[in-house]
């Protein structure tokens, strides 16, 4: 610490230090830190303590609202509450929201309305879904955690004035627009840890019978519901959703399928069949009704997406959109699967800008095929406007489009979906599915 | 799809909460009216097991909710929202004479809570339980620093919150026994507050020997350093003192001229000692007291009388008439180890003659012992002490009784928050 080592003798001087180089940091601080300079050690300057940024809980689970309130402002003074984090690869991500303090000085977000930046309105989560990586880092990005065990830390800051995210340039901008050179000003600060895992949480990697997954446990003996956990044509093995199921009292085993070293077979093919999969009620999000790509048949024989490709489309930006390829026009007969066979209940959750599945018109089908066949009684339809395909557990940002590959080209793709609009579907449905679950596995009411 | 029966399941919202904030334990999916028992179970830094347990019967929807719920029996009874922290006991075998405090305050503590079919007071390890849930229970918030003192001979820990500051100071010190203690330093800077815990009656602060305790200049340096810190608004800085803590402060606040504390909040203290003295003449003058000591039916030490009766010779006790900031005096009735009932109702007698008795505020709390310390932590009447002095080995009798306890713990946490923030955040002090 600076002073902290020297006799008292030099005390003076190094205040005079002191003061020099805190005055070039912070010149709304200047007068304070004269009377300083000036003083002796008894000399009090009158100091007003910075105001406090609260916030609890202040270790959160990924899908617990979090209440945040600046106190202590000036009365209705403007400020600005900014959300910046570092995603496991080192991109910087930031949201900020604009605010005014009300007569007592104090900024809550879960009662007050921003007035501009990354969102608007009263959004007690706004910072968290409206993260965007900030202006210079790489394109195509989408914040997902590899790893649950750990937690993303966020530092939430409270900012002097109204001011926007900064310009590629890296220079700060105040709210007319024009460049200043004053680096915006941090009154105070929180940090955050927001864990996909609840403490007890036990999580055990399963590579056995052919099967290649993540099961999370909740605490204790159980016996336990089981959630089967499965994602996309992203491939791979992702664990958070599992993550927080467990953490919801649910085991769930993320099960990777496709595009897994583990899982024997080429990296490009489905190379499981029916057999994998282990069924009894269905949450089902975005999916198509069939696919182009059958699973293995029990001869060993997959196929491949190069016949997606015709039904692919491009944006004036070259980004591509999957939509087309599950329009059911474009899904041979024999590769859709039976509805009328469902015996168990299905949620099915639709977004409405879904951009890379056809999500409603095969909602329209299924809901169609089990009418049909006087199962409509099984189905339970969420559908959300403005919502994208990445339908995900709620408090984290759409990406709109991302990185899908880079071989043999590097190609974005769009998945849809209006930060605003996505928010809500991502908080309402997973409420929706946690009672869904409760009331299918657990027989709660 | 269901016939087959409802699985419960217990949950803790937060699952991760500082140690002074309040959960919600729920149990769902149990059948209406079903006898139930809720458990939770700490596993100390020491080794030792601490548990509660709480008889509940379900509501018509299969629930039970501890916030709002009715606990019928088991370590307490009513509605009690953090009852199943506070009444926590050793398990049955443990050693005696323990006391549960945090010395880590990085990690947090752990509190595994289970619910087991029926009523149940016994074998909670060898039965099943339905459905656990964990808790962690942090001392520091995320962003916290701390960072270990050692200048001008001043030795402590300081704490401090995360951002650029300033914030206001406390001067954090705790009393007779059990090392440095840091963990309401810790919480006070997830507050908002740079903290600084500072050891005082440690072999290290003792400068030759056993019985040199520190003097006045000790604290003034102590004081200065907090307040002298970069990050601290040096006209804000308060004293907070538990037991002979309140010794210090309230001798400091009065008679030193080169400290002045924004305001004082002394707990389970007391004015009586000598003027002007260091620490080793205020044990000296207890010393001489020391037949006064009683003994309770179970052999344990009772300290309260050897500073009785209150004296009335000014030389002999600190001048709270002369007080020149705001005083919150928090006491407990049932204190076995200091007479500060007594000596709160004398502050409040010269307090009055001397004509500042606008600056006190009482809270004197029936069936309240000597400990009182931040809340949702166990209350333990007596525990095993070493007296510094003579490294002799006793259990002291603290008092208190457990639900009064927790009650005034919980109430003056919240009442010494509310002081510090009125007088270290909001007052304005633009024309000093």
């Amino acid at each position: 610490m600076q002073g902290s080592f020297l006799c008292h003798s030099h005390w003076g001087a190094l205040r005079q230090l002191l003061g020099l180089s805190v005055v070039r940091a912070r010149l709304n601080k200047k007068t304070v830190w004269l009377h300083c300079m000036m003083g002796t050690m008894r000399q009090r300057s009158s100091c007003s303590p910075a105001p406090l940024l609260m916030a609890m809980p202040t270790r959160a689970l990924m899908d617990e609202p979090i209440m945040l309130e600046a106190r202590h402002l000036p009365p209705h003074c403007p400020i600005t509450i900014r959300a910046r984090m570092r995603s496991e690869d080192g991109d910087l991500w930031e949201a900020l929201a604009h605010y005014h303090a009300d007569g007592r000085g104090v900024v809550n977000l879960s009662r007050d309305e921003a007035q501009g930046g990354s969102y608007t309105g009263r959004e007690p989560m706004g910072l968290f879904w409206s993260l965007l990586p900030a202006p210079g880092e790489r394109e195509g990005l989408r914040l997902r955690k590899r790893n649950v065990e750990t937690p993303f830390t966020v530092r939430v800051s409270l900012l002097r004035g109204h001011v926007l995210p900064p310009t590629a340039l890296g220079c700060s901008r105040d709210a007319r627009g024009r460049d200043t050179q004053v680096q915006e000003e941090e009154l105070a600060a929180v940090t955050l840890e927001r864990w996909y895992m609840a403490p007890g949480v036990r999580r055990v990697a399963i590579r056995e019978g052919g099967v290649v997954g993540t099961l999370f446990l909740p605490p204790g003996p159980g016996p336990f519901p089981v959630v089967l956990d499965l994602w996309g044509m992203g491939g791979g093995l992702v664990e958070y959703r599992s993550a927080l199921l467990a953490s919801q009292g649910f085991a769930s085993l993320a099960l990777a399928y496709f595009g897994h070293r583990d899982i024997p077979g080429p990296l490009h093919r489905i190379n499981v069949g029916d057999a994998y999969f282990l069924p009894r009620c269905v949450i089902g999000i975005n999916g198509p009704m069939g696919s182009m790509n059958k699973l293995v048949d029990f001869g060993g024989k997959g196929e491949s997406f190069q016949e997606d490709q015709k039904h692919w489309s491009y944006d004036e930006e070259g980004y591509v959109s999957f939509r087309g390829v599950s329009l059911p026009a474009n899904i041979p007969p024999d590769h859709m699967v039976k509805i009328e066979d469902l015996r168990c209940p299905l949620l099915l959750i639709v977004g409405e800008d879904d951009l890379s599945c056809a999500a409603m018109e095969n909602a329209d089908k299924i809901e169609e095929g089990l009418q049909a066949a006087g199962k409509s009684h099984l189905i339970t339809r969420l559908s959300y406007p403005g919502a994208g395909h990445l339908i995900e557990p709620p408090y984290s940002p759409n990406a709109r489009s991302s990185l899908w590959s880079t071989r043999p080209t590097k190609l974005i793709t769009l998945w849809g979906g209006h930060l605003g609009p996505h928010a809500y579907a991502q908080e309402h449905s997973w409420k929706k599915i946690l009672e869904f679950l409760d009331r299918h596995l657990r027989g709660g009411s | 799809m269901s016939g087959s029966k409802p699985l419960p399941v217990v949950s803790v919202q937060p699952t991760r909460g500082l140690v002074d904030e309040k959960f919600k334990v729920t149990v769902q999916n149990l059948l209406p009216g079903e006898e139930v028992t809720l458990h939770a179970l700490i596993h100390s830094e020491d080794g030792d097991y601490w548990e509660a347990f709480a008889h509940y019967v379900s509501d018509a929807a299969g629930e039970v909710k501890v916030a709002e719920d009715a606990s019928v029996g088991g370590s307490y009874q009513g509605t009690e929202p953090m009852g199943l922290l506070w009444s926590m006991k050793p398990v049955p075998g443990s050693r005696t004479g323990l006391r549960l405090r945090k010395k880590d305050v990085s990690t947090p503590m752990v509190v595994q809570i289970s619910v087991y079919r029926g009523h149940i007071s016994r074998g909670f390890k060898e039965t099943s339980p339905l459905a656990c849930a964990v808790a962690e229970r942090w001392y520091t918030a995320p962003g916290v620093r701390r960072v270990d003192i050692e200048e001008k001979g001043v030795r402590g820990t300081l704490f401090l919150p995360p951002g650029p500051g300033p914030f206001p100071g406390v001067l954090d010190m705790w009393g007779g026994g059990g090392g440095l203690v840091e963990y309401r330093s810790a919480l006070l800077a997830s507050h908002g507050y740079v903290s600084m815990a500072l050891e005082y009656m440690t072999p290290k602060t003792m400068p030759s020997g056993k019985d040199s305790y520190v003097g006045h200049q000790y604290f003034e340096t102590a004081f200065a350093v907090l307040r002298d810190h970069p990050q601290v608004c040096s006209d804000r800085v308060a004293m907070l003192g538990l037991s002979f803590g309140t010794s210090v402060a309230l001798a400091m606040a009065v008679y030193s001229s080169l400290i002045e504390p924004s305001c004082l909040v002394c707990v389970s203290g007391s004015h009586v000692q000598p003027v002007k003295g260091s620490l080793s003449d205020v044990f000296a003058e207890i010393n001489k007291n020391v037949h006064r000591t009683r003994y309770d039916e179970e052999k344990r030490v009772i300290w309260r009388d050897l500073l009785l009766p209150i004296p009335s010779d000014p030389t002999k006790k600190v001048d709270v008439g002369k007080i020149r900031c705001p005083l919150l005096l928090i006491v407990g009735e049932d204190d076995q180890n200091w007479p500060t009932s007594e000596s709160a109702e004398d502050m409040k007698k010269m307090m009055k003659e001397g004509g500042n008795s606008h600056l006190l505020t009482t809270l004197s709390y029936p069936g309240a012992g000597h400990l009182i310390e931040p809340p949702y932590t166990p209350h333990f009447r007596s525990s095993n002490f070493m007296v510094a002095q003579t490294r002799e080995k006793v259990v002291v009798l603290w008092g208190g009784e457990t639900k009064a306890h927790s009650y005034a713990q919980e109430h003056s946490w919240q009442r010494t928050l509310a002081f510090l923030r009125q007088h270290l955040y909001k007052s304005d002090r633009s024309n000093l």
